[in-house]
């Protein structure tokens, strides 16, 4: 849970822009994101439905559908190296092996015609060319009972249906790590389990890290799991970082309207008290087809301004590497000049 | 007017100030089918047919089952009108005879040729070779006609040049007393009588027994062709029966269509004799349009026109029918086929399929068995036997062919009911008192409605296929109607010598076939949701 | 809730189970998914009662056992008296228009081929073709009420000619309320109506909810499995495992004061924003998951995966026992008399002879 600074950057994503084509218009599903993961550190992904964190990591990970998708700018360096710009064959050879993905529905990303130990196998001597088959398996009954599957020896005989959604969801965090991967990207990987599973998995997925050494990128809505699991969290909306602050920071000076109302708007089982109207953002998230280059949240925001509704706001490090992109955190001066330079952008 | 302009403008805009269209999945699936160029081709050629089809009474061709035997099996022509080609025809056959007389001379390999080419059953090379060089034989001053060959010639040339063809279109009557103008078709049977009878110059008496005898037998024939093989009293007794039946008003009926067909043999005889006469005088001028004054009582409007100056340009059959008009309106048999059977088996099985799906356990479990069975007949020879049956006639091909195509649709239907009947917006129509039928025809059938459209646009293909098929057997339309099935039939006699009957219903049928493919095929995509790149 | 209210709903002993049948014309039940084993509960006029659980615990089964979507295996079901279960189908018709359902996929609710309007108006239709309204509706008045409910909700009214695959989560789910609301019911059955709804949007709803109960003085049955929503919204609480109710109890109480190993166990698994409370937190994380209902039971339904479970409840059902004027629980550790004591021999002893 501490911050790790002096640990080595393992992963760092710079300026990420993906576009998506379709009848309707561009879909700049992702529009410029940074950021960057530490050995060891879990960094929390949050945002609503459509905001761009599930199509972020697809991008890190090379899998967006193309065409309609496609990579239109950025870098993401994975130990310096960008790689954007390797082949697919070489791709593959990260993927999984250097950078694992689990998915929120592991039913899906488990083939069910193959026994586990099958994928397993499989998995561990794609990346590893010169482990045996008795080995592969030998290692990945050692995964499965990491993970805390019992009876891991005969389990992994079984097809993926004969495990329960706690269960398989545990299965792929064992085929995620099985080959040592230095990055680990989840994908709302309780999303669609019951409480009390989720906490068994989340408690995985932390203690593996810490053991490990593993850093975690987190993709979730639940501003819970966040709160319990990251070390940072960037919050992302209609494509772009709204926020990027330490757990700690964030929860304890949330600076863009959104990230507040996102906080004040969950009921909270220790204070909130029955009969309190919840805080609520107005409105609805914006379709993002043709975005006007105006602040996204604006139509939500009480605190919107003139320079809102036609600048997008410049990203302000307000200290504690606390960063926030809204005008409510620009000096009055800049402000007025970016309206300005707007304005005068439009006669021309 | 306010308040709607205020709506519009509430409806146009988000809280971006963008405007947002209104956007229904039928309106998103036409923009995607747009975008689909086979498949707009497709439509569009579906269309022109079926407009083709739909108003081929309008269109400026000849009648489809007018026989004239003279003009059999005519080769299609762009420029050359049937005279023409009929004293082409007449020609190579003169021409053929003059080789083989030896009269026509040509050399050693040539004739050699000509051997090769009859022994090989290729009629039109000799044919064709015989015109070519006949022709150029003639025109060079080499070649002449025997004196008999001359006058067969000239006699055919006299023929082409002055047979016509009348069609009396309106008869009218006028009244010598009141001097009123009357449509004879308006008036009623027995003053038709009375005009024929004076017309002829006899009784009405001969001309109402003439005209009941005529009854008596057209109806017994008719007895006779429903049910074969009874004695003759037995037939008398039942066309009593069949009499009485029809009634007054029936036999009236029946014998004022006679009688009208009567008076207009009569008339254009007549007319018929006065053209003549105008020809061989010089007067005469084709095309005629005009009224003919019979006698002082009876005149008609008639149209007329040589014989021998229509252009063929797809040919003509056998019996001299016109090709492209018999293809224009084979194509509304056929299409008729495709869309009226298809609609009846969609209904069919919409209707079976949704009950099963909807109802589930028993009732699913003998209509699915009830579809297994009829699955597994041969289901052609079942439609072979219901027309054997039930008597040829296209009434019954449509019957024979839906009963045994709505399986399909049944079983899709079903499992798309069974799928949507556990979902939500069904369970909320449920918990809110909403019956079976609401259920079922509000909700589940208009949401697969999609599906079920696509199916059917690639069943009509099939429908018509199965319809050539059976008329190709003989069983399917019966002459004077042709379909593009029994068109291709027909043609297949004498394929090599006169292929054009078989190329260009063939080739009709091909396009539609392909057209109506690519527009289903166009229309599944568009439905399809998977096909939608949205994120 | 004071005792001196008549409830509006009673559940007494509401069984639900679904028959595994194998053979295909000669069907034979072979067994029976038990979704719901035998719950009883009271709902007064103007309160909210929230079920929590699982999924596969049975909550969304009560409800749609209570609408009737599903006959009842055994038990009975009363709504202002009439018992739901043996009523005719008229009767039934007249209770429908009284309880009415929110659904928790805004998605998969709505008929994706029909207008906002005709969606809204559905129930109106339909009880308006069976002449089942106090007084019947032309369709001008249809239309109005269309209008005003969509403004309730908080929908611009322009848009009733859309589909619903125009509108956003949030909005789809307004108009299943809008439509919930067409008849004026005096309870809503809401089956988890915000749990596929982004956190912004989701207290949107719950607010309007909350509303919408006093404007119109609804009672809502609510299902949830988050324990923060559910704890906001509701005033007693019922928490569900295997198609058993566990524990019942004011919603303060059962934060401040759970009882049932089960219910502390939820409670410490839920996660809640904040950093610092987080880490500080102790969890009590279950081991295993929840077994399959389909075998029927003679011990606590808990047992397995209990942390404090003893002997004595591996063969006996516990019943609910009343703690306070707020609180039921079912759990053996709240008996007067003390069974930590008893051995595995003893506890078998003792259930053989009460079947006896």
């Amino acid at each position: 849970m501490s911050m790790k600074p002096d640990a080595k950057v393992v992963l760092e994503v710079k300026d990420l822009k993906t576009y998506f084509k379709t009848d309707a218009g561009v879909v700049k599903a992702v529009d410029g994101v940074s950021f960057s993961v530490r050995e060891g550190e879990t960094i929390g992904i949050v945002g609503e439905s459509g905001s761009g964190k599930s199509v972020t990591n697809l991008s890190v990970m090379r899998l967006i559908p193309s065409p309609p998708g496609k990579i239109v700018g950025g870098e993401v360096l994975f130990e310096g190296k960008d790689i954007l710009k390797l082949t697919e064959k070489q791709m593959r050879s990260y993927r999984g092996n250097k950078i694992s993905m689990i998915f929120q529905d592991p039913m899906t990303s488990l083939n069910p015609f193959l026994k586990i130990s099958t994928q397993m196998i499989e998995t561990i001597q794609l990346h590893e060319k010169d482990v045996s088959k008795q080995e592969a398996l030998e290692r990945s009954i050692e995964m499965l009972k990491l993970v805390g599957i019992p009876s891991a020896e005969k389990r992994i005989q079984s097809y993926p249906h004969q495990f329960s959604g706690g269960m398989r969801q545990r299965v792929m965090i064992a085929m995620a790590l099985s080959c040592n991967a230095e990055v680990l990207v989840a994908d709302e990987p309780t999303t669609a389990l019951d409480v009390t599973i989720q906490a068994q998995i989340l408690e995985l997925i932390q203690k593996l890290s810490a053991q490990m050494g593993t850093a975690v990128i987190l993709i979730t809505h639940d501003l819970g799991v966040v709160a319990g699991m990251c070390d940072q969290v960037c919050v992302m909306y209609a494509g772009r970082i709204v926020e990027k602050a330490s757990t700690d920071e964030l929860y304890a000076r949330p600076s863009h309207p959104y990230t507040e109302g996102l906080i004040k708007s969950v009921p909270r089982m220790d204070t909130s008290k029955k009969g309190d109207r919840l805080f609520s953002i107005e409105g609805q998230p914006p379709n993002v087809i043709d975005l006007p280059p105006c602040c996204p949240f604006h139509p939500r925001c009480n605190r919107a301004m003139d320079v809102c509704r036609s600048v997008y706001p410049p990203v302000k490090n307000i200290g504690n590497g606390h960063e926030v992109a809204c005008w409510l955190h620009v000096e009055e001066q800049e402000r007025a000049q970016a309206l300005a330079n707007d304005k005068q952008e439009e006669k021309a | 007017m306010f308040f709607t302009r205020n709506k519009k403008k509430n409806a146009a805009l988000n809280e971006f100030d963008q405007v947002v269209e209104g956007n229904s999945l039928s309106k998103d699936a036409w923009k995607r089918l747009r975008k689909n160029k086979a498949a707009v081709v497709g439509m569009v050629i579906v269309i022109v047919y079926s407009l083709l089809a739909a108003f081929a009474m309008f269109l400026p061709i000849y009648p489809y089952d007018q026989i004239i035997l003279d003009h059999q099996h005519l080769r299609p022509s762009l420029t050359k009108t049937a005279g023409d080609l009929m004293m082409e025809n007449k020609l190579k056959d003169l021409y053929f005879k003059a080789w083989r007389a030896g009269t026509l001379v040509v050399t050693d390999a040539q004739s050699k040729q000509i051997e090769t080419w009859i022994a090989d059953n290729e009629t039109n090379n000799v044919w064709d070779f015989c015109y070519t060089e006949g022709q150029k034989q003639l025109a060079a001053g080499t070649f002449t006609f025997s004196d008999a060959d001359q006058r067969t010639i000239d006699r055919l040339q006299e023929k082409i040049n002055t047979e016509f063809l009348i069609e009396v279109d309106k008869m009218y009557y006028t009244d010598p007393d009141t001097g009123k103008t009357k449509n004879i078709a308006r008036m009623d049977f027995e003053q038709i009588k009375q005009i024929y009878a004076d017309y002829l110059g006899v009784d009405v008496a001969v001309i109402a027994q003439q005209s009941d005898q005529e009854i008596r037998n057209q109806v017994l024939n008719k007895v006779k062709a429903a049910t074969p093989g009874l004695s003759t009293e037995e037939y008398e007794a039942n066309l009593e029966l069949e009499l009485q039946s029809m009634g007054d008003k029936g036999i009236a009926t029946l014998g004022k269509s006679n009688m009208l067909v009567s008076i207009k043999t009569a008339i254009s005889r007549s007319i018929e004799r006065g053209l003549k006469q105008e020809i061989k005088d010089g007067t005469a001028k084709f095309p005629v349009n005009r009224t003919v004054v019979v006698n002082e009582k009876i005149s008609a409007a008639i149209t007329a026109d040589l014989k021998h100056t229509r252009h063929y340009y797809l040919g003509t059959d056998y019996s001299g029918r016109d090709m492209l008009s018999r293809i224009i309106y084979g194509g509304q048999v056929s299409i008729a086929i495709g869309l009226v059977g298809t609609i009846t088996s969609v209904l069919i099985g919409i209707v079976l399929g949704a009950i099963a799906g909807y109802a589930g356990g028993k009732i699913d479990f003998f209509l699915m068995r009830l579809v297994d069975i009829m699955y597994g007949l041969p289901y052609m020879l079942l439609v072979i036997i219901f027309m054997a049956i039930f008597g040829r006639n296209i009434m019954n091909l449509f019957v024979a062919l839906a009963i045994v195509s709505w399986l399909t649709v049944a079983r899709m239907v079903r499992g798309q009911v069974m799928s949507l009947k556990n979902s939500e917006y069904v369970e909320a129509a449920r918990s809110m008192g909403a019956s079976t039928w609401r259920i079922i025809f509000r909700h589940m059938v208009p949401n697969s409605l999609s599906v079920i459209i696509v199916y059917s646009t690639l069943r009509v293909p099939a429908f018509i296929m199965q319809e050539s098929f059976l008329s190709f057997l003989g069983l399917g339309v019966q002459a004077p109607y042709a379909s593009w099935g029994s068109l291709v039939g027909d043609a297949v006699n004498g394929m090599t010598l006169y292929p054009w009957k078989l190329i260009f219903p063939a080739l009709a049928m091909t396009i539609f076939l392909f057209a109506m493919n690519f527009f289903g095929d166009g229309l599944r995509d568009a439905f399809d949701p998977q096909s939608k790149n949205q994120l | 809730m004071s005792t001196n209210k008549i409830p509006l709903l009673e559940v007494k002993d509401l069984k639900q189970h679904f028959p595994i049948t194998s053979g295909s014309i000669l069907q034979k039940q072979v067994g029976a998914i038990r979704a719901v084993d035998g719950i009883s509960f009271d709902v007064y006029p103007g309160e909210t009662l929230g079920i929590v659980g699982e999924s596969g615990c049975g909550k969304s089964t009560t409800v749609r056992s209570i609408s009737q979507l599903y006959k009842p295996t055994s038990g009975t079901v009363k709504f202002n008296g009439v018992d739901l279960v043996k009523a005719d189908h008229r009767t039934m018709l007249k209770a429908r228009r009284d309880i009415q359902m929110i659904f928790q996929d805004p998605y998969a609710s709505l008929d994706p081929r029909m207008t906002v309007r005709s969606i809204i108006a559905e129930p109106m239709v339909i009880y308006n073709n069976r002449k089942l309204l106090e007084k019947p509706m032309s369709s001008i008045e249809i239309e109005r009420r269309v209008e005003e409910l969509m403004e309730r909700v908080g929908l611009n009214k322009a848009f009733k000619n859309r589909y619903p695959h125009e509108f956003s989560g949030g909005q789809r789910q307004r108009i299943g309320i809008a439509r919930a609301l067409a008849l004026n019911p005096k309870i809503i059955l809401a089956d988890e109506p915000v749990s596929a709804l982004d956190v912004s949007i989701q207290s949107q709803i719950l607010n309007l909810l909350s509303d919408l109960q006093k404007e119109f003085g609804l009672t809502y049955i609510f299902i949830a499995h988050d324990l923060a929503v559910i704890q906001h919204i509701s005033t007693r609480v019922a928490v569900m495992y295997l198609g058993k109710i566990v524990e019942v109890s004011e919603a303060v109480q059962l934060y401040d004061n759970p009882l049932h190993p089960y219910t502390i166990a939820l409670l410490s698994a839920a996660p809640i924003p904040d950093p610092q409370i987080e880490r500080e937190r102790k969890r009590i994380i279950l081991t295993g998951d929840v077994p399959s209902p389909d075998k029927e039971r003679n011990g606590c339904y808990f047992y397995d995966r209990c942390p404090k479970k003893m002997p004595w409840c591996s063969c006996h059902i516990p019943p609910m026992f009343k703690m306070n004027d707020k609180q039921e629980v079912a759990c053996w550790l709240y008996d007067q008399t003390d069974h930590s004591k008893t051995t595995m021999e003893e506890a078998q002893a003792d259930a053989a002879k009460v079947q006896n």
